[in-house]
């Protein structure tokens, strides 16, 4: 944002305008952010807690949380890695007192979650077969420890670079280079597991 | 470690565009020679493709108009809970001007001195200890009292 304000003045001024216009709590600055961010923070607490309704009292909580904290938030940030800092810090603390044990660890609810998540609408057929993939892979990551899908939400879908990552974790980079390959890693074992067994059907 | 092994190591953080430059430029000199280095990269670009290209979740209709309402309600218990609050700091205040007038009232009506069971009551020791005694017992009152009608209606507001 800083590199972004030195090029062009005048979008930092206006991102520092709608941040001291959040502050001030003003109904269409807080329209605006909800809306902007409304399906990526969606998305990533779903991805991360796996049950669409503790991913919507969630929402509803980091954005509360924002809002008691903007005070002190420092408009040279970037405002997602904050957002998304104050949700994984929710969800972290929910899923250690509801499971009372390592967020390393594998899910046990065995629930296939693409079959809770509504898809955006029917894949074209030319991308049949890569939609077939991404089923399979979203499939296969829900077996995976939270921490894991965690880190390949935030880099594959959220598109964040390793530094911010660690900033929405509170990790240091070596952790997150780590913990991205293990997940990757697991996930290309569950798949492997998966296409194994449809051939053995 | 040979380099082909750790070139492998570092594979599926090369598809994931999480390697320095440099050890990128090595993947991608030792995958120009290496045939089954170059196919594992293709797989594992595969994989993060897929991972691009996840189903998305949709945000449940409503949403944001709930969560809006959520950070408005809460504003408005934040900013009556601060009117509470400059309430109680003008009790006390007033209490003290109360207090200090009213002792400079009786000393003057009493010509300094009035004793009760043997003390004076005028004397700014007695009178300073009486009075902070009052206050202080007349805001722990306003403020159970202020508790008291919050709990109250945060059960009417779970009832409604």
């Amino acid at each position: 944002m800083i590199l972004a304000a030195a090029v062009n003045p005048e979008t930092y001024s206006t991102a520092d305008d709608e941040i001291a216009r959040l502050k001030r709590c003003d109904p269409e600055a807080l329209t605006s952010f909800l809306s902007r961010y409304q399906q990526r923070l969606y998305r990533f607490l779903i991805r991360l807690v796996q049950d669409p309704a503790l991913a919507d009292d969630l929402f509803q909580q980091t954005w509360l949380r924002v809002m008691q904290k903007i005070g002190g938030y420092d408009a040279r940030a970037r405002f997602d890695t904050w957002l998304f800092s104050v949700a994984h810090n929710l969800a972290v603390d929910h899923l250690r007192r509801q499971r009372s044990r390592s967020l390393d660890e594998p899910d046990e609810s065995g629930m296939v979650a693409a079959d809770r998540l509504a898809s955006s609408g029917p894949d074209p057929f030319e991308e049949f077969v890569e939609s077939e993939r991404a089923a399979m892979l979203a499939e296969a990551m829900q077996e995976l420890p939270a921490i894991h899908r965690e880190v390949l939400s935030l880099r594959f879908e959220e598109g964040m670079k390793l530094e911010q990552i660690a900033e929405v974790a509170a990790v240091p980079l070596s952790t997150v280079k780590s913990r991205l390959h293990r997940a990757l890693d697991s996930l290309r074992g569950a798949v492997e597991r998966r296409l194994r067994g449809r051939r053995s059907e | 470690m040979t380099e082909h092994e750790s070139i492998r190591a570092m594979l599926a953080l090369s598809a994931a565009d999480a390697l320095e430059p440099g050890e990128l430029r090595r993947v991608q000199q030792h995958a120009e020679s290496c045939e089954i280095c170059r196919r594992e990269l293709h797989a594992w670009s595969l994989h993060a493709e897929g991972l691009r290209r996840l189903p998305q979740p949709m945000a449940p209709e409503g949403l944001m108009e709930r969560t809006q309402a959520r950070i408005m309600e809460q504003r408005e218990v934040a900013a009556a809970r601060r009117d509470e609050n400059r309430m109680l700091a003008a009790l006390v205040a007033f209490g003290w001007a109360a207090s200090l007038a009213t002792w400079a009232l009786v000393r003057v009506l009493g010509g300094g001195s009035l004793q009760v069971f043997g003390a004076n009551l005028v004397s700014g020791v007695t009178w300073s200890l009486t009075s902070t005694v009052l206050v202080w017992m007349t805001a722990a009152a306003a403020a159970t009292m202020l508790g008291k009608r919050n709990q109250l209606r945060r059960s009417y507001e779970q009832v409604s």
